[in-house]
């Protein structure tokens, strides 16, 4: 008995469940959309004095720029409400052997260890990026049709999928490594690097960024569709490459399954 | 035909673990860092036993005799390195989402529960994972719920639960989807005796109920004996017993305990056995098991006694010293 929507439904649930129940620590949402405001100022003043002494940077004016900064926000939500908790709890659940659990589950165990945990008043930066990037729509001069909207909403789709490849093959390395708690501080600081333009980096870290660190995925190729550089070979080739990351994730995760043996024997 | 079949087959079954192994000190981390030295260390050193639809067995062992990982393997966390694992007819190792939705594991050291949320939330989450009918959910949720005293801590969040009320909240989440093979591994480990009592009986009432297959570890003898007609023994990975509790005294312990008061006081009795005790009275004997009632007979014909028994030695005794020996045989 095949259903073709049942992790979506299961996922679904484990979402519900979580959401209504932080929805009861009302003071962490105020909390988070004050940092959250904070942030958004002090990137603005940022991009303010960057581009006080010039009008392009790289090839992007300050409006598009602007649209980088609101899909790196955006992101950033997703990773922090989504992809970031799951993770950690993934590292712990292998360190303290309680991973025995998800594998007694009758249900696919990298959907489990992928969707037990959303911090939802972290997705905050959620609607805090979508409004920097709307603004930024806005004033970006080419029109934003139909098909850059749909173009941006796949790439974005695509990105954090790329993300969340990224972390769990990371993460699967705590099947091997037991400590890996350094990965998070890790991240977070290359992710700090995509609040530009991957295009705006040398050769060599650009390639990092884009296959290394999918930053470029995540954040520039989302932007791009916004503001009309995105072209459809560009598109399916991010698709494919996701594809091929997915692949290879699942293909990690099994072996890795197979590695572990529980914390105590 | 399940009714015949054993739910649970172990034959000859192996697991070994490779560890790597290297000296102390400075020297030889390095050198293990380009050549590693490993040993095969034998966890399960082929075992076999077969338990019945509704059998309730204890598995008995000390730390590291190779009863978590027996348990592993039956739930299909580990792959056997050789021999043959079947419950309810399946090679668990598959891990086979019909077979999962039959068995259910419980940890009493580690938790499943979700930390932050409501006790409530955590069966709903089982819900979804096991796919339980909502109908079925409600009523077995309430069954446990009630059998387990639990009331209204299930709307607690489970940090703020005690250690016995978490536990509590542990097997009832682990029994909503009605498994039909219980994987108890110290179950009442840190518990105080009450709670351990609520459990013990809880676990008997469900293997009443629903005629489940129960294998369970534990460290308490009171568990074991309360709970467990049969009784496993392992150690070293090999099983040293497999039957009866109550005629393990009969293999392992040869002498039995006779306590005799006497009313003429003061008399020598270590011509009749091994004098253990003597508390006024009240003297406490040791005597090979088969002379027990020869012994008794004469002590009764020769003396004028108040009172005499003839007990088996406590089972933990007996369990304590067939660890000891097969320790320092080893």
């Amino acid at each position: 008995m095949r259903e073709p929507l049942r992790p979506l439904r299961l996922a679904w649930t484990f979402f519900r469940i979580s959401a209504l129940n932080e929805l009861q620590y009302r003071v962490n949402f105020f909390l988070q959309l004050v940092q959250s405001l904070v942030a958004v100022a002090t990137a603005l003043a940022v991009l303010a004095l960057v581009f006080s002494h010039t009008a392009q940077l790289g090839g992007w004016s300050r409006d598009e720029l602007l649209a980088v900064l609101g899909v790196h926000i955006l992101m950033g939500g997703v990773i922090r409400a989504v992809i970031q908790p799951n993770m950690q709890r993934l590292i712990d659940d292998v360190r303290q052997g309680t991973l025995d659990y998800a594998l007694t589950k009758p249900a696919d165990a990298q959907l489990l260890a992928s969707t037990r945990e959303f911090r939802i008043w972290q997705g905050v930066d959620v609607l805090v990026g979508a409004v920097v990037l709307a603004v930024a729509a806005v004033r970006v001069e080419a029109a934003v049709g139909i098909w850059s909207a749909l173009g941006f909403a796949v790439a974005l789709l695509l990105g954090a999928i790329l993300v969340y490849c990224f972390w769990l093959a990371l993460t699967i390395g705590a099947f091997w490594i037991v400590r890996m708690e350094f990965i998070v501080e890790l991240f977070d600081g290359v992710y700090q690097a995509g609040r530009w333009p991957v295009t705006i980096y040398p050769g060599w870290l650009r390639i990092g960024f884009t296959f290394l660190v999918p930053i470029a995925f995540a954040v520039t190729l989302p932007a791009e569709g916004v503001t009309g550089r995105l072209d459809g070979a560009t598109l399916a080739g991010a698709a494919a490459f996701t594809a091929a990351l997915l692949a290879f994730t699942r293909w990690l995760w099994r072996t890795g399954l197979r590695r572990y043996a529980g914390a105590s024997a | 035909m399940a009714q015949r079949e054993p739910d649970i087959h172990v034959a000859d079954l192996r697991k070994t673990f490779r560890v790597p192994e290297r000296e102390g000190g400075l020297r030889a981390a390095l050198r293990s860092l380009a050549h590693r030295e490993y040993r095969d260390v034998d966890a399960v050193a082929g075992i076999s036993f077969d338990i019945a639809p509704g059998e309730v067995v204890g598995f008995l062992g000390p730390n590291g005799a190779g009863k978590t990982t027996t348990l592993k393997m039956l739930s299909g966390l580990l792959h056997p390195t050789s021999g043959a694992v079947a419950v309810l007819g399946r090679a668990p190792a598959r891990r086979e989402p019909s077979f999962l939705r039959q068995i259910t594991l419980v940890m009493g050291n580690r938790n499943q529960l979700q930390w932050d949320l409501p006790v409530l939330d955590s069966f709903e989450m089982n819900r979804a994972i096991y796919r339980i009918p909502p109908e079925e959910f409600r009523r077995t949720r309430d069954e446990l719920v009630d059998l387990l005293d639990f009331g209204d801590l299930v709307r607690t969040p489970v940090r703020n639960l005690s250690l016995g009320e978490r536990m509590k909240a542990e097997i009832a989440g682990a029994l909503l989807h009605r498994p039909r093979v219980l994987f108890l591994d110290e179950p009442t480990i840190g518990l105080d005796v009450t709670m351990q009592k609520r459990i013990r009986t809880f676990i008997a009432e469900y293997n009443r109920r629903h005629e489940a297959t129960v294998l369970l570890t534990s460290h308490y003898m009171a568990d074991i004996a309360a709970l467990c007609r049969r009784v496993v023994v392992i150690h070293h990975g090999e099983i040293l017993y497999d039957g009866q509790l109550s005629a393990l005294g009969d293999q392992f312990e040869a002498v039995k305990t006779i306590s005799v008061t006497l009313g003429d006081g003061g008399t020598d009795l270590s011509v009749y056995g091994e004098v253990t005790a003597r508390d006024g009275a009240t003297v406490t004997l040791k005597v090979p098991r088969a002379d027990a009632s020869r012994v008794a007979a004469t002590l009764l014909r020769d003396h004028v006694v108040s009172d005499l028994t003839i007990e088996d030695t406590p089972v933990e005794d007996v369990i304590e010293r067939v660890f000891a020996r097969e320790a320092t045989r080893a």
